[in-house]
């Protein structure tokens, strides 16, 4: 098994004149918290649309945990391990937060059809239920419906989606944008907490969570990778201060 | 949720003993129409909702279930002809007026048919998927005009009604309580299915249908299933009101009924199974009783639906159950 759970070679995305993906290599390694970072507009979330799977890449390749996926739809990069949250929540607002857990859960169980159990009642979700809905501090709005949650709660609930199942590389798009301080506390400790379990792939706009978070850090600017590398190095790099973080 | 569920139980409960109750009642007061009023009632309580399990839950707004509930009246009446004519379909099946195997038939090609359909329709979505549902039971309803072997726009008669050992169909009392166990078992296996796994997955399809994709699900060949079921609850209603009426016409695949059986989904209360029943009964008496009055029922029937539609989120089930605030 290498170290390199996700290898991105050459990603290009075009929208007409505009090069939203350009050339971009990136890699990560198991087990590490990587932060991709760039100015609005550099492509942070077209990047993450084609390494889910929601948008294809013109060209270029994606090799995740030894599996080319750069073509693979959706649901099937899911069930090889890879997990996404979306820059803006998507999570099934009609249904209960233990209904959108249990989802989550059966995902991950292969196809089939059953058309007569409770859902709910089923071993795999009565066994998994109960700690999933702890992991994300869900526990007590396990019966109400996602629509009423707070922001914060269903930024969790999102996040705990995407943990069922025990994905190899987590993509979270933004998880703390619109967050008020609070959430934005609670959602660095849940990542915090993830650490070292999971690896995860954070876009985020909140320097100091990136800096206190990451342990590597890819700089995009215009599509492109500017600059790769660990907190401290980024920081101090002449490239990243002049297009990105000289604004701060 | 323990409270307003058991106001829910309570009132299905009560509708359930109205129906069973209303036959000894009616013979009683001398009144024969009610039994055959509420059996078809009934019959397109049936078909309003497995076209619920479509929409309200689905989320799959389909304008064509006419078609389902046509070709299973058709299967009744094409092989009705060719028992009493001896001639074999397609020079292979003889005709049939066993129930047993008749309409098992219709809710499988009704099954069939939808599994087909579906399969082209489903690849689309919001207004395409809508007018896409309604251009195949169009189409299907300008077939069975032009099928002049069986009638073609005139309909064929049914001289009797099917046979099932035990039972007699041609007695009013016999098929009233029939087509009454039929619906309680289709709505049983909906109101099952909608909370197991494989109505989980098409209740997230319906909310969210990135997230589901997202989490690792493919849900096209869930909603396909799905739509096949309610095409073939469609085709048990089909081949219950040709039973009923005696009459097989191809204006019972035309879009007016899709439109009317909507309407009766709505008045009830989207996805909420036994709001349709309401909807079925409420939009039938109604009907019954204003076209005494005036031929342009229509007239009245309208506003009242507006008013429904725009006051009452859930539906006059939701307002029974008092869930008809909760929905945003």
């Amino acid at each position: 098994m290498s170290d390199r759970i996700l290898e991105v070679r050459d990603l290009t995305k075009s929208y007409g004149a505009i090069m939203a993906s350009r050339r971009l290599c990136l890699d990560i390694d198991r087990g590490e918290v990587h932060a991709l970072i760039g100015p609005n507009g550099a492509g942070k979330t077209t990047a993450i649309n084609q390494l889910s799977g929601d948008i294809l890449p013109d060209s270029g390749s994606i090799v995740f945990d030894g599996v080319e996926i750069s073509r693979m739809p959706p649901h099937r990069r899911a069930r090889l391990g890879l997990a996404r949250s979306f820059q803006i929540t998507s999570i099934f607002d009609d249904l209960t937060v233990e209904e959108n857990l249990a989802l989550a859960i059966i995902a991950h169980a292969g196809h089939n059809f059953r058309f007569w159990r409770n859902c709910l009642k089923t071993p795999l979700v009565q066994r998994e239920l109960p700690a999933a809905l702890e992991r994300v501090d869900l526990d007590r709005q396990a019966g109400t419906i996602a629509r009423s949650l707070s922001h914060g709660e269903k930024r969790q609930l999102e996040v705990g989606m995407a943990l069922t199942g025990r994905p190899k590389l987590l993509l979270l798009d933004e998880p703390m944008a619109g967050m008020g301080p609070g959430g934005t506390v609670e959602m660095a400790k849940l990542i915090g907490r993830l650490r070292g379990e999971i690896t995860i792939l954070l876009v985020e706009h909140d320097m100091d969570a990136v800096f206190a978070l990451a342990d590597r850090i890819t700089v995009l600017v215009y599509g492109e990778c500017v600059a790769c590398g660990t907190v401290a190095e980024i920081r101090h790099h002449p490239t990243v201060r002049a297009a990105y973080l000289g604004e701060d | 949720m323990s409270r307003s569920g058991t106001r829910t139980a309570a009132i299905v409960a009560a509708g359930g003993l109205f129906f069973v109750l209303l036959p000894p009642v009616a013979t009683f007061a001398g009144e024969d129409y009610p039994i055959s009023l509420f059996t078809r009632i009934l019959i397109y309580a049936i078909a309003a909702v497995s076209l619920d399990l479509l929409i309200g839950y689905g989320g799959m707004i389909s304008l064509g279930h006419a078609a389902f509930v046509g070709l299973g009246a058709y299967v009744v009446g094409i092989l009705h002809q060719h028992g009493t004519d001896g001639q074999p379909l397609l020079g292979l099946l003889p005709g049939s007026d066993n129930a047993l195997l008749v309409w098992p038939l219709a809710v499988l090609i009704a099954a069939l048919s939808a599994l087909v359909i579906g399969s082209l329709s489903l690849r689309t979505s919001g207004m395409h998927f809508i007018m896409i549902t309604l251009a195949f039971a169009q189409m299907l309803y300008y077939f069975f005009i032009g099928l002049e072997k069986y009638g073609g726009d005139d309909g064929l008669s049914i001289y009797s009604r099917n046979r099932l050992p035990g039972l007699d169909l041609g007695n009013d009392l016999h098929f009233y309580y029939l087509c009454l166990s039929l619906l309680a078992a289709y709505l049983l296996f909906v109101h099952r299915l909608v909370q197991s796994r494989f109505g989980l997955v098409i209740r997230g399809a319906s909310s969210n249908s990135r997230r589901i994709e997202a989490i690792g699900i493919h849900s096209y060949r869930y909603r396909l299933v799905c739509f096949a079921i309610a095409g073939a609850g469609g085709g048990l209603a089909g081949a219950l009101l040709a039973n009923q009426t005696e009459f097989v016409s191809p204006g019972l695949l035309n879009w007016t009924l899709s439109g009317e059986l909507m309407v009766m989904v709505l008045l009830g209360g989207l996805g909420s199974l036994f709001g349709p029943v309401l909807g079925a009964t409420i939009f039938l008496l109604l009907e019954e009783v204003l076209a005494m009055y005036t031929e342009h029922w229509m007239v009245f029937l309208g506003p009242f639906l507006v008013i429904v539609v725009i006051f009452l989120k859930r539906g006059l089930f939701g307002l029974l159950t008092g869930t008809g605030q909760r929905h945003e």
